[in-house]
């Protein structure tokens, strides 16, 4: 069986490092951009099992709108999202008690920053089996 | 696979969408510094902070007041001979510090920003009242009772509401906002 790859987009390249040890360990063959433009282009490749999205970036919320543009296309939208956001941590948009948006796109899931390890290895295997399944349907 | 970004690519990446060029193409000529209107009370110019970032300075860069002492007046960009949209690098430090956290405690631009943007989503206008008290307590007591008893003068006069007025159709401008940033109770 191939590895599974994974596509991170995320501007904080300290954080990718993090993230990326977590994954590579668990066995997972993971490919970085760091603007939302690079990204989408990585992802337009259509070689990547799941996304890993972070929102902030560029000039504001950049993350929403590329998640918007995977929903757009047929194909795209059928890798799984994982976003992975500190949003509410983010001064600006700091609005206590609301919650984030429950859900961007159809198959995604959200998890905040700072991330527990085991808790993304978690949300990234069961996205991933997800994808399968509705594959082999 | 993409390198780990220096900083200088970190301040691009930032500034992906905008339409001015990349830093890189900067001449140090010195016509940001020379209009910039409040470059007496940086401590580094505009032009020195673009040598700075494309330097990967970031310690620097990040440690002084320069972006947050930026009017937004846009002159910098409006006379940039490379075509730099250099009000908007300023914004995107701004920002970087923000998401990173690097600004010091005592820092008005930050709370102010956040205040701003909340009275702007919760009511679509901004109202003084409420945003004075976030930068007036940096002040001196003299410029705090000057500043009350002007405001004080308008709301006779009527030129400041006494309460926060709202726009009208409130919930079409929030819902638009909801499209924008993800703010939550989004349908």
């Amino acid at each position: 069986m191939t590895q599974t790859r994974l596509l991170i987009i995320d501007d904080d390249p300290d954080y990718v490092d993090g993230i990326k040890s977590i994954l590579e360990k668990a066995d997972y063959e993971v490919d970085v951009a760091y603007n939302p433009k690079d990204g989408f282009k990585a992802l337009e490749t259509g070689k990547y099992d799941l996304l890993l999205l972070d929102i902030m970036m560029g000039r504001g919320a950049e993350g929403v709108m590329v998640a918007r543009k995977i929903n757009k296309d047929p194909v795209l939208r059928e890798t799984p999202v994982l976003i992975i956001t500190g949003v509410r941590e983010q001064i600006a948009f700091l609005f206590p008690g609301q919650p984030v948006h429950p859900r961007f796109l159809p198959t995604d899931e959200l998890l905040e920053k700072p991330v527990d390890p085991n808790l993304l290895l978690e949300k990234v295997e069961a996205l991933l089996k997800e994808a399968k399944a509705k594959k082999a349907e | 696979m993409a390198a780990k970004p220096t900083f200088s690519q970190e301040i691009s990446n930032l500034l992906y969408a905008s339409k001015g060029n990349p830093l890189k193409t900067c001449i140090q000529c010195g016509t940001c510094s020379g209009t910039c209107p409040v470059a007496e009370f940086m401590d580094q110019t505009p032009r020195r902070l673009i040598g700075m970032i494309n330097a990967n300075l970031k310690e620097d860069v990040l440690a002084c007041n320069t972006y947050w002492f930026c009017a937004s007046c846009y002159h910098c960009t409006a006379r940039c001979p490379s075509k730099i949209d250099i009000a908007e690098v300023m914004y995107a430090v701004k920002r970087y510090s923000i998401w990173h956290k690097t600004y010091s405690e005592d820092l008005v631009g930050p709370t102010f920003s956040e205040t701003f943007v909340r009275t702007i989503v919760n009511s679509g206008r901004s109202f003084e009242p409420v945003l004075a008290p976030t930068y007036m307590f940096s002040m001196g007591i003299k410029e705090v009772l000057q500043e009350a008893y002007m405001g004080t003068q308008m709301m006779l006069k009527g030129r400041m509401p006494v309460l926060p007025t709202k726009i009208k159709r409130l919930d079409n401008f929030k819902e638009m906002i909801r499209r924008i940033i993800p703010v939550g109770g989004g349908k």
